[in-house]
Formats: structure tokens, C-alpha cells, sequence
């Protein structure tokens, strides 16, 4: 009756597609797009992490940007001190996730309801984008990483072999490895979705008041959501960090957590495909209408999504999903009754 | 010595500012028995209800399961002592099937094959085998009602409260439910809110009648049903008249 992942064309289609593009990509494209595509590809772990915790645990986060900012400075500093970046790439899941389960435990134990979540996260990411703007003096270092204020954090190791500080990834290999990790994100939440446990966040989104009824501890559940959206968070912030060797506090900006919203919005909520489409498309807008200079680009990106939200209110894969079910239906319809019927029409078409 | 009681208030009080949606309720359920609740809309009885599965933190009194203290804990915990709870507004998981959500609670007691075949054998016994495929977003009230019923005895409880359990089905569901209550109480207790006297008839013996936040009378059915005062509550004064 259910459906095991394992049988799902789609998830095994998900995953040849990145990895052809893992493999084929360097064979495709120069070095310049290339890099280009390793932005996408650490945006859409970032965007993920949001799609997980809002689509599939109900959780709306105004502040994905503080994990997101979190994980990028944790790799920075550690990386610095450290003098590799195995074990602070790991740290910049786990240092965001614990942070996610505190904010998380006050806020699900505290029972705030969703307005107050956003809020709550929004006011939490304004404070971190403040204090670390304020580390601009020489008192403010982290062993050997100066946190630098508004200035950032430059010269942050690119990622090196594991064990091996001296041999660090060229771009073409950082990309492989960064797709590697898109792949590993992509597939883990779709075991954990696929899961009892998954299955338990989902039933809290569409109803919380009966899954407690049924037994079910609501707020351990979403801490443990919130706080594996924010650990994947912090992982894309440590590849942004180390993809652009530098890092400042922009990543804890309003900015980057609308980015988050914006593409979990127009790829679709409930969706993991969806938003990893909408930052591919998204960014590439963006930088085209950068690159005509006609305008802020942002204005103009605005009025390129206002019409999108307003054609497409679910999003763009659900949106495809719906039409592709109509023209299903009306098919097999029309396969049954020579004079078909149209979903949008109760009346009997025309003979 | 006292039968044992497996659900006890005594002085239980909610109050909504300044509204008292339920005064001072000393109430008590048999272990094993199958209680009716009656009263008009407004009676407290839900409130009472919301109360007894931590939905409410009860302004004043006390809430005994099985001889332990439950009041102010958390609904889960409540629920995992052993209550069931099926609201008056059927409460599903709309985007999944009957299936789907029937398994969703036995997995919470049953390792995962199990879960999946107890599942069925809920739907089964609520009669609702035969939606189990369909979403249950797409079924009837009654149809609902059922399904519901199975996620609570999916769940199994050891008491089962059931709000308004026959609303919107048909004289047959109704006639099925009353029969399935009746078996269910032979494996639980059950306190059942319900407005519907023919099925009350059907299953009650002992009926508790709310009226204001406060339990007005308790008796068997029988006594209840001819009770002028119960049907001057119930029924309103124009009872009178006619």
C-alpha cells in the first residue's frame, strides 16, 4: 500500500541527474561557468535546508540566514586554527544543529505559535548580523581568526583531502565534491521524509492537535527538525565560506534568509526538487539582469516574481505536478469516452 | 471497598475569564464501563473532554487515571497512560489515506510490519476496510468518523473517549457504530458524548447529564429518559408546551 522510496522512478531519476551533472559538467563547461555552478550548488543545499524544515515539519524560519551565517564562520574560524577543514566542515553541521535545538527547545517547549516563530528566528539573526558586524577590533579573534566586523573573514582554507592539510581541492574537484555533498543532503532527507519519523513530522504540519492526540511528542519532534534544517544550513555556509575563501557578516543578513524564502516559494513548499530548480533559475535571472545593468536587479527580480507567485501560488513543481495529473486524467479519460471531459469542465464536452 | 475507578475528577473547574465552562465536576468511570454524557451544546461536556486529555490545564480540581494524578501534564504523555480520544470535528491527516493514518498511530505501539497489519485490522473492524486506499480528505463525515474511530483504537487504549461519534452518518452507520461501541467496551472503558437519545438508548446504561458546566444528574438511560427536568434541559422549554 505505501510506497517504498526504493521503488520511487523519480528519487532514482533525482539522483542520476546530479550525478551526471557531477561528472558531466567539468566535461561540459570552462572553468568560469563551472565556478558559477558551484554557487548554484551551494545555494541549493542552503535552500534545501529551509525546504525541509518548512515543507515537511511546518516549520516557516524567517532566519535561515543565522544558521546559514553560523556554519560559515564556525568553518572559518576552525578551519583557521586547525590549519585543515575535515573536521571543521563537520563542525559546521554540528555547532548550527546544537544552536538549532537550543533556539528550538525554547521555542516549541514555549509553545510560540507560528507568527512568533518568525519572529522569534527573524529577531535572532538581526542580533547575530549585529554582533558580528561589531567585531571589527583585534579583540575579537578566535585563536588565530580574527572575526574582522564588517570586514570579514578573508583567506579561509579552501577544503582539502581528508588527512591531508597540504592538498587542497582545485574548483573543478570542489565542485565535484560540493554536488557529492547536494547528492548526500537530496537523498538523507528523503530517507528521513520516507521514514516513520518523516512520516510523524509530516502528520504535525497537517495536524499537530491530532498527532499528540495520538501520543506523539509534537515538540521533540520539531526541535529535531528545526535542528537538522539548521545543521544543513550550517553546512552550506561553511561550502560558501570556503568556495569563496571568504566570509562576512552578510551571510547572517535579511537578505539570505529571503533568498531562502523566495526559492522555497517558487519551487514549491513540500517539495525537495523545487527549490534546488528556483535557485538554479532564480540566480541565473539575477545574474543575467546584473550583467544588462539595466536597473537594481533586485527591483527587477521583484517584478519577474510578483507574476510568478501570482500564475504559479503553489510554486513551480507542484504546479507541474497538478498539470501533468489534469492531462493524465483528461487522457485517460478521453481513452475511456470518445467525447472526453474536461476537469475544469462538470459538463460533457461536445460530441 | 469502593470498584475501582479508572478515571476520577473531583472539584474539576475550567474557567474562560470570566466564563465557568466547568464547575466543580466530581466524576468517576468504572473500569469497564461504558458511560454516556448528555447535555445541550454549550454543556461543558467537550471542555470536560479537553480537560481529561490535557488539551486544558483545569483551572482547579483534580484528574485521577488509574489511580495516578494526570491533570496539568502533557497530552501525549496522557494519551500514552492509555486514553484515546476521538474529537467531535473528525481530526485526520487530510493529504493521506485511511490507511495511512489508522498506521500512523499503531506505530507509535508496534514495530513497523506490525503496525501496518494491526492498521488494517482496525479498518477492518470499524468497517472502513474498503476506504483504506482512498485520501481521506475525499470521504464523508461518517465515513471520517469511522476512520478516526480506528486511529483511536489503532492506538489501544485502555479508556476511549468519543465526542459525538454518530454525528452526520446515516440510521446504518449509526445502527454499525452502536454495535462496534458496545464491543469496544467490552476491552475498555468508554465515555461517550453524544445528543442522539436512539443511539444513547442503544448503548448507555448509565448516563451522567451535563448542564452549565456541571453534572445535573446521574443515572441509568431508562430514569434519564423520562426525566421531565432532564427534558426541560435538553429539549428547552417549549418541550412544555408541546
Amino acid at each position: 500500500m505505501e510506497r517504498p522510496l526504493i521503488k520511487d522512478v523519480g528519487f532514482h531519476v533525482m539522483i542520476l541527474i546530479g550525478l551526471v551533472v557531477m561528472f558531466g559538467a567539468p566535461l561540459v563547461y570552462d572553468l568560469f561557468q563551472i565556478m558559477q555552478i558551484t554557487q548554484y550548488v551551494v545555494l541549493s543545499v542552503y535552500a534545501l535546508s529551509l525546504a525541509y524544515i518548512w515543507g515537511f515539519g511546518g516549520i516557516l524560519s524567517f532566519g535561515q540566514s543565522c544558521f546559514f551565517g553560523l556554519g560559515g564562520y564556525t568553518f572559518a574560524v576552525a578551519s583557521i586554527n586547525m590549519g585543515e577543514t575535515t573536521l571543521p566542515f563537520a563542525l559546521a553541521f554540528i555547532l548550527p544543529a546544537l544552536f538549532g535545538a537550543a533556539l528550538g527547545y525554547f521555542m516549541f517547549y514555549g509553545r510560540l505559535s507560528d507568527v512568533y516563530l518568525g519572529v522569534v528566528t527573524l529577531v535572532v539573526t538581526l542580533i547575530f548580523w549585529k554582533l558580528i558586524n561589531h567585531t571589527a577590533g583585534p579583540e575579537y579573534a578566535i585563536g588565530d581568526a580574527r572575526l574582522g566586523g564588517f570586514n570579514g573573514i578573508p583567506s579561509i582554507p579552501i577544503l582539502n583531502i581528508p588527512g591531508q592539510p597540504d592538498a587542497w581541492l582545485d574548483p573543478e574537484q570542489m565542485f565535484e565534491v560540493f554536488m557529492a555533498v547536494l547528492i548526500v543532503v537530496y537523498v538523507g532527507l528523503r530517507l528521513v521524509i520516507a521514514s516513520d519519523f518523516g512520516r510523524i513530522s509530516v502528520s504535525i504540519r497537517e495536524n499537530e492537535t491530532r498527532t499528540s492526540l495520538l501520543g506523539y511528542d509534537v515538540r521533540r519532534h520539531k526541535v529535531v527538525v528545526f535542528a537538522l534544517g539548521s545543521g544543513i544550513a550550517g553546512i552550506s555556509g561553511a561550502m560558501w565560506a570556503t568556495y569563496q575563501t571568504f566570509i562576512d557578516p552578510n551571510a547572517f543578513s535579511l537578505e539570505m534568509s529571503a533568498k531562502a524564502l523566495v526559492w522555497v516559494m517558487a519551487g514549491g513548499v513540500g517539495t525537495l526538487v523545487g527549490p534546488i530548480l528556483a535557485v538554479i533559475a532564480l540566480q541565473w535571472v539575477s545574474l543575467k539582469l546584473g550583467e544588462l545593468n539595466i536597473m537594481n536587479n533586485y527591483v527587477l527580480l521583484g517584478l519577474i516574481l510578483i507574476p510568478l507567485v501570482l500564475v504559479l501560488p503553489r510554486g513551480l513543481v507542484p504546479s507541474i505536478r497538478i498539470w501533468a495529473l489534469d492531462a493524465w486524467t483528461i487522457w485517460k479519460s478521453r481513452q475511456g469516452d470518445p467525447g472526453g471531459r474536461r476537469l475544469a469542465d462538470p459538463k460533457p464536452a461536445a460530441e | 471497598m469502593d470498584d475501582f475507578k479508572i478515571i476520577r475528577t473531583e472539584g474539576l473547574t475550567m474557567r474562560f475569564g470570566g466564563v465557568t465552562a466547568v464547575d466543580n465536576v466530581d466524576f468517576a468511570v468504572d473500569d469497564g464501563e461504558l458511560r454516556c454524557l448528555l447535555g445541550p451544546n454549550g454543556a461543558g461536556k467537550s471542555t470536560f473532554f479537553k480537560c481529561l486529555t490535557g488539551q486544558l490545564t483545569p483551572t482547579q480540581g483534580t484528574i485521577e487515571f488509574k489511580g495516578a494524578r494526570i491533570e496539568g501534564m502533557n497530552t501525549h504523555d496522557i494519551v500514552n497512560l492509555g486514553i484515546g480520544i476521538k474529537t467531535q470535528v473528525p481530526n485526520l491527516f487530510n493529504g493521506l489515506t485511511a490507511y495511512e493514518n489508522v498506521r500512523i498511530s499503531a506505530r507509535r505501539k508496534h514495530l513497523k510490519q506490525i503496525a501496518g497489519e494491526k492498521a488494517m485490522e482496525m479498518l477492518e473492524r470499524c468497517g472502513v476496510a474498503g476506504l483504506a486506499r482512498r485520501e481521506v480528505g475525499l470521504l464523508s463525515h461518517g465515513q471520517r468518523q469511522l476512520v478516526e474511530l480506528a486511529m483511536v483504537l489503532a492506538g489501544e487504549p485502555t479508556l476511549v473517549l468519543l465526542d459525538e461519534p454518530a454525528a452526520g452518518m446515516t440510521g446504518e452507520e449509526r445502527d454499525r457504530l452502536a454495535g462496534l461501541v458496545t464491543e469496544i467496551a467490552r476491552s475498555a472503558s468508554v465515555i461517550v458524548v453524544e445528543h442522539d437519545m436512539q443511539f444513547i438508548r442503544q448503548i448507555a446504561r448509565q448516563v451522567t447529564v451535563f448542564h452549565r458546566g456541571a453534572i445535573f444528574i446521574e443515572a441509568p438511560v431508562a430514569e434519564i429518559m423520562s426525566n421531565p427536568a432532564v427534558q426541560e434541559i435538553y429539549l428547552g422549554k417549549s418541550a412544555d408546551a408541546a
